[in-house]
């Protein structure tokens, strides 16, 4: 009786056979591999009629909700646009690629390094794109590849606000809907961004998670609704990860600096540096800074200069003692460099005769801590972080969760950011940062400046004389910058590479908000934020 | 005893010392130079009874060289090695004098306090001890002009194809020439430091002389050194003085770059000619490393930051202790640096390793 049916309708046929077949086996197993092929064949035509067995179904429904075949056929073509639609993001990336302006000066970058992404690569196709990036994105690159906005923290701060503005201005195009729509237009801006600066850590941690805030954003909400949401999330994620994660770092941090210590750091990082505004002005400690610096960035210089701006705020008492004494004069503010904190300025090259002198911890700032318990920092970082080992003074380091990073790297060299190498030969006595200017910019400077040449060059062949002239004042120039035409010289590269790797032995410390761990410990704080 | 340097003698050594004061000899094979090339003038003009006498004066002029500029290492080392010179002449004098009736225990027990009056000579004999001396401080001068010489020899042996290089002294003449003679045997890569601020621009020219001998060069700032020194093949460092313990001076941020090579157990070799061997040992780290223009580390215009800083330090020098150096290459072969202090025996007396 059961096999009548199971001719007439063939889907269920074959499932009962495949399902009666273990039993086959099992009761006959000399059979065994002629069931074994009956059975592939059975799956594989078990598939195609599930399949089939479901369009009809959807069809089945359709039909039973009013829609005919053909409203359906244009459904199926709308569907396929949008797929297109989807697909831009890769198709961008294409785009990117087959409109890199071939730049006439080859490639610079020594061999070991060959792997890593130039600016020019990078740069080479923003202006392509530009028109479908939002204002405030374009003015957040600029100032990040300009280095105005320096530093992970800075930059993921600076990053989310300007998302906030993106998600305030967005509108959702009629055919979709927010959830669905919104990531895919922030992966446009972020693209862009990305032209500036790789992303930093921190910057692609936020990323992921607000992309995974606006997917569990419900559908019934409305635009408006879901955008307020956001906002909230975003700041709340600023309000949470930065601000008050750095509180907690710093008041973690500060038992380390006591009465008279002497700190050394590098560079500069934002929570270091508002550590060390705490420690003077609301711990009133007084306390030796050592700040080692290098070029090119000179962000030591930054710290310095952002310590200076800070004043003590002149006490109460002292204020009224002031003006019963000397009525005339007003509340005196100094800066907390005068009497709290004792500067002591060096680059990086006279490290081993500053770190003879007694320093008591040294505090280094962090772009991210990889989950083999490395430090990826500042280049320089890992020659300060070894010296200090070696003469057994703790290397503490002050790390946000937000920074630390699921990869793992063994060398500084696999994986880097390459900058301008021109930053290490311009300008080499100015003790400044560079000042860069913006990549269309430049490009636009060069190619007037090489068709004023192709102008020059043409009246200049006629006479040998002038020819000659041109070529002393040449030797001359040379004199001056040797290096001033360093991409005509086949054998000579320079390498300015941003950051280093610092292996795990060498710190003794990482303060992060969740409190003071081993560099070990990192990948157990990364599991357990992921399953938060 | 101590006898004050004759107005001819002092017409002679004072341009020199002006000189060092205002560091207007740059590079320690000029100083070296200059300072042989002033002592046999100082030989050929000082009037002297005995050989004894003309040590006292070498050495007084040694020592108005030394207050005049007491971290420059080299014009005590080329001082000290006249002295050697003319000391090895008076034995030998001795020897040929005294011959039939010393032997040697007898001679340990007597030529404590010699005799002032052998050494007593005549008209004749002092014009050709003089022309002695000259003639060996003309070896001298050739030596110290011909040292890349010997060093070039050992380069190819030292290097293989292909390997990574890396200098943290570009301003060293001797680790330019060394590796230009090794190019010519061997392909390789060099990484050269900046030396921001002291040596930024010696650093430049460096490059691009390397760059343009066809040897691949790559330019890194100082900071990069940590970063790259696991790729790297040898370290090589050029000195500016050897003490005899084995341990060296450099440019600053030479001692860390070395330390990093250390941790990475890559190997250091430091190229250095006889002359910058010194009998000296390195007692008090901070009386060896000069100090220089803090302008070049915060521009005095900056004066926000010149306000607020408490101290900004230039240091020129870094001493490198021995344990951070495998070999040292010098003109006449490579030592360990343990061994450095017996080829100091062999070319100083040990009588003048004091000149006060």
């Amino acid at each position: 009786m059961s096999e009548k049916p199971v001719e007439g309708k063939p889907v269920e046929s074959k499932s009962t056979d495949s399902s009666v077949k273990p039993d086959a086996k099992d009761k006959t197993p000399s059979k065994s591999v002629e069931t074994s092929e009956e059975k592939k064949l059975s799956n594989k035509e078990l598939k195609e009629l599930k399949k089939k067995e479901k369009a009809a179904k959807r069809a089945a429904q359709k039909e039973a909700n009013g829609i005919s075949p053909e409203q359906q056929e244009k459904l199926a073509e709308q569907k396929r646009e949008k797929k297109q639609q989807q697909t831009t993001n890769s198709n961008l990336k294409k785009q990117l690629i087959q409109t890199v302006i071939k730049d006439d000066s080859k490639k610079k970058v020594p061999t070991l390094f060959s792997h890593l992404e130039t600016r020019e690569q990078r740069n080479a196709a923003s202006p392509s794109i530009s028109h479908i990036v939002h204002p405030a994105i374009l003015s957040l690159a600029l100032k990040i590849s300009s280095y105005k906005i320096v530093g992970s923290i800075p930059r993921l701060r600076s990053m989310l606000e300007v998302f906030k503005i993106i998600i305030e201005g967005y509108i959702t195009p009629s055919n979709t809907t927010l959830q669905r729509h919104l990531t895919g237009h922030l992966s446009h801006q972020i693209e862009y961004l990305k032209s500036a600066r790789p992303l930093s850590v921190s910057m692609g941690n936020a990323i992921r998670w607000l992309k995974q805030e606006i997917s569990h954003i419900s559908l019934d909400l409305s635009d408006i609704e879901a955008k307020q949401i956001l906002c909230e999330k975003i700041d709340d994620f600023i309000r949470e990860k930065i601000d008050l994660s750095d509180r907690v770092i710093i008041e973690t941090a500060s038992k380390h600096i006591n009465n008279g210590s002497t700190i050394l750091t590098f560079g500069h990082s934002q929570v270091l540096e508002n550590l060390f505004k705490y420690c003077a002005l609301e711990q009133d400690k007084h306390f030796n800074l050592i700040i080692v610096d290098s070029r090119p960035l000179f962000e030591g210089k930054t710290l310095f200069n952002n310590l200076i701006e800070t004043e003590t705020s002149p006490n109460v008492d002292d204020l009224a003692s002031e003006t019963s004494s000397v009525s005339s004069r007003g509340p005196k503010s100094k800066p907390i460099t005068q009497d709290h904190i004792k500067i002591h300025y060096v680059l990086i090259n006279s490290l081993s005769s500053t770190i003879l002198e007694d320093v008591d911890c040294v505090f280094l700032g962090a772009h991210a801590m990889l989950s083999n318990g490395r430090l990826y920092s500042r280049v320089g970082t890992g020659l300060i972080a070894m010296m200090c080992h070696a003469r057994n003074i703790p290397v503490l380091t002050c790390c946000e969760s937000v920074k630390f990073s699921d990869k793992v790297q063994l060398d500084s060299v696999t994986n880097n950011e390459l900058a301008d190498p021109e930053d290490l030969v311009s300008n080499i006595n100015s003790k400044q940062p560079p000042k860069k200017k913006a990549f269309a910019l430049e490009q636009f400077i060069k190619q007037i400046e090489h068709e004023k040449k192709n102008e020059e060059k043409s009246p200049k062949g006629k006479n040998n004389v002038n020819n000659k002239n041109k070529s002393k004042k040449d030797e001359d120039d040379k004199d001056k910058a040797p290096l001033s035409n360093w991409k005509d010289i086949p054998n000579l590269n320079i390498l300015n590479i941003m950051y280093d790797l610092t292996p795990p032995e060498y710190i003794k410390k990482v303060i992060t908000e969740l409190g003071g761990l081993p560099p070990s410990s990192v990948p157990v704080i990364l599991r357990e934020y992921r399953s938060t | 005893m101590v006898k004050e340097l004759t107005i001819e003698i002092l017409a002679l050594v004072d341009p020199v010392v002006d000189k060092l004061k205002r560091h207007q000899l740059s590079g320690d094979k000029t100083i070296a130079l200059e300072i042989s090339q002033l002592l046999m003038r100082v030989i050929s003009a000082a009037r002297w009874n005995s050989p004894f006498e003309l040590i006292q004066i070498i050495r007084q002029v040694g020592k108005t060289l030394n207050t005049a500029q007491p971290k420059e290492i080299i014009t005590g080392n080329i001082v000290r090695r006249v002295l050697a010179i003319i000391r090895d002449e008076v034995e030998e004098e001795d020897q040929d004098k005294d011959q039939t009736m010393m032997n040697s225990i007898f001679s340990l027990l007597s030529t404590q306090k010699p005799d002032k009056k052998i050494y007593q000579q005549s008209k004749k004999q002092s014009s050709d001890f003089r022309s002695i001396i000259i003639q060996g401080i003309r070896d001298l001068v050739d030596e110290i002009t011909n040292v890349n010489e010997g060093l070039e020899n050992m380069a190819v042996d030292l290097i293989h194809d292909n390997e990574i290089l890396l200098t943290p002294t570009p301003n060293s003449d001797t680790v330019l020439k060394f590796l230009l003679k090794a190019r010519s045997k061997r392909k390789f890569t060099v990484l050269v430091t900046e030396n921001y601020p002291n040596g930024i621009e010696q650093a430049h020219k460096f490059v691009k002389t390397l760059a343009d001998h066809k040897i691949e060069t790559v330019l890194i700032p100082d900071t990069t050194v940590f970063a790259v020194m696991s790729r790297v093949g040898k370290v090589i460092i050029g000195s500016n003085a050897v003490f005899a313990n084995g341990g060296c001076l450099s440019n600053s941020g030479v001692s860390s770059v070395v330390e990093c090579a250390k941790e990475n157990k890559t190997p250091v070799f430091a190229v250095a000619g006889l002359f910058k061997l010194s009998p000296l040992y390195p007692f008090n780290r901070d009386d060896l490393i000069e100090v220089g223009d803090s302008g070049k580390i915060l521009n005095y215009s900056d004066f926000k930051l010149v306000d607020n800083v408490d101290l900004v330090s230039n240091p020129l020098n870094d001493y490198i202790p021995p344990e951070h150096i495998d070999i040292y290459i010098t003109n006449i072969g490579g030592f360990a640096p343990s061994f450095i202090y017996r080829i100091v025996l062999d070319n100083y007396k040990p009588e003048d390793t004091h000149l006060d």
